[in-house]
């Protein structure tokens, strides 16, 4: 079987959700703020990952709520959501070690 | 909608772009999450805001990303959308095979043009021809990216091929050598730029060329039509050479007649490459009709192309029931490579 990877929008989207429901602006806040500004999203980018993420399973509605006469709907992780997530951040970890131990800087052992 | 204020509106504008499945779904979600982008909290700005202002050119943009990969589908997308999807990648990949084959013709007039083979006439230099060859080179270079995968590579000469061309024909322009200028952008914008915005067709969830067939395919063409018309041409017979768009006819409309016994067979396939060939016949016959204009003086040659056209014409025809099928007829398209 193959492993399907999370793009790189993917990963930072679930990983806004894994602190618990979020609104799409909140998202687009969170994941700012995670990539440290290097990610920035744009309403089409959000809505095209939400979509695939949710026809994947991996995020669903959690519910809806009224704010200035508009419904803001959040979503949340699924149980495969936090799966994909977890294997993601395994993989990267991975690689984060196999990158420090090249370079030489100790970091292999303090992530292991 | 009149109650709505100006941004909301202009923003809804906006969205129109996207397919009606998916507004069903993500429109509002969407506006109000647009909206929250916007507002400050303090009352004074936020009208003046949502009075005044417009979504930004990237917004837009972002939104006009989504609706190319869900209206030219790909892994994942309804059927219908895969479809179309399909046959837009299969056309524009056709298109730049063209457009190859003509560049590889301009690398032989570069070297023609600095004598690099002695036996073969020299052909005219200087820099507005390099410049010329150059694009030629950079059509090359843009099919096999696109069939490699490359679509990075591909995009970016294709942005430096564009930009080369528009100064090429601006120079012909102003230097009053175009026959019909409305004639040489109009081709310039379904030749050159059309196939070149297309590439948004071979996004992420479009699956994987075949890449032996396209590349074997420009060597066969090269060998089998490029050398020959070229040897034609260079041998004092250039009344038996079709022009361009002539010979884009006669080659769309022999890969009509070849695909003819599978759309009509008892057991056809999806329909995506008739739906293909219906797309590249009406880009060639576009483009076969508007290059009429380059022989005012010429009714000969006006004959020739209107035959042309209606050879391509009757032969497309052929398979146009069995395109009308691939939009329901086509396989659920495989699941996506990667997640989100």
């Amino acid at each position: 079987m193959t492993i399907r990877s999370l793009t790189g929008q993917a990963f930072y989207i679930l990983t806004a959700l894994a602190n618990g429901p979020r609104h799409g602006y909140g998202i687009v806040g969170d994941v700012a703020d995670l990539s440290q500004g290097r990610v920035k999203l744009k309403i089409g980018s959000l809505y095209g990952v939400l979509d695939r993420l949710s026809s994947e399973g991996l995020i669903e509605p959690d519910r809806e709520e009224a704010h200035d006469g508009r419904l803001r709907r959040y979503y949340r992780l699924t149980r495969d959501g936090r799966g994909a997530l977890a294997d993601e951040a395994d993989l990267r970890a991975a690689s984060a070690r196999v990158v420090w131990a090249r370079l030489g800087l100790g970091g292999a052992e303090a992530a292991g | 909608m009149s109650g709505r204020p100006a941004l909301e509106q202009r923003y809804r504008r906006v969205l129109r772009l996207l397919p009606g499945y998916y507004r069903a779904t993500w429109e509002e979600d969407m506006v109000a999450t647009f909206l929250d982008s916007w507002l400050t909290g303090d009352p004074e700005t936020d009208q003046a805001v949502l009075t005044y202002c417009r979504p930004s050119v990237p917004e837009v943009a972002s939104v006009a990303g989504l609706a190319a990969r869900l209206y030219l589908g790909g892994a994942g997308a309804p059927r219908r959308y895969f479809a179309w999807g399909q046959a837009v990648r299969g056309a524009v990949l056709a298109v730049l095979l063209g457009n190859a084959l003509l560049g590889l013709g301009q690398l032989l007039l570069l070297v023609r043009s600095d004598h690099l083979i002695g036996w073969l006439p020299a052909a005219p230099g200087g820099v507005w021809f390099d410049l010329s060859y150059g694009v030629g080179i950079g059509w090359v270079v843009i099919f096999v990216a696109v069939v490699l995968g490359d679509l990075r590579t591909a995009r970016f000469i294709g942005a430096l091929v564009i930009v080369a061309q528009v100064v090429l024909v601006l120079q012909a322009q102003l230097g009053d050598l175009l026959i019909s200028p409305l004639a040489t952008w109009t081709d310039w914008v379904l030749i050159d730029l059309i196939p070149v915005l297309a590439l948004a067709a071979f996004h992420r969830d479009a699956p994987p060329r075949a890449r032996r067939p396209w590349l074997l395919g420009l060597l066969a063409l090269y060998l089998l039509v490029s050398l020959p018309l070229t040897a034609a041409d260079l041998t004092g017979h250039q009344a038996w050479v079709p022009d361009n768009p002539g010979v884009g006819c006669l080659l769309v409309a022999l890969l009509c007649l070849a695909h003819v016994p599978r759309a009509w067979s008892r057991r056809p396939g999806p329909g995506v490459w008739s739906l293909t060939l219906v797309l590249l016949a009406t880009l060639a016959g576009l483009n076969r009709l508007i290059t009429l204009a380059y022989y005012p003086h010429d009714p000969h040659l006006v004959k020739v192309g209107l035959v042309e056209l209606l050879i391509m014409a009757a032969a497309a025809a052929l398979v146009v029931p069995d395109a009308g099928r691939a939009p329901s007829a086509v396989p659920s398209p495989p699941p996506s490579r990667s997640l989100g």
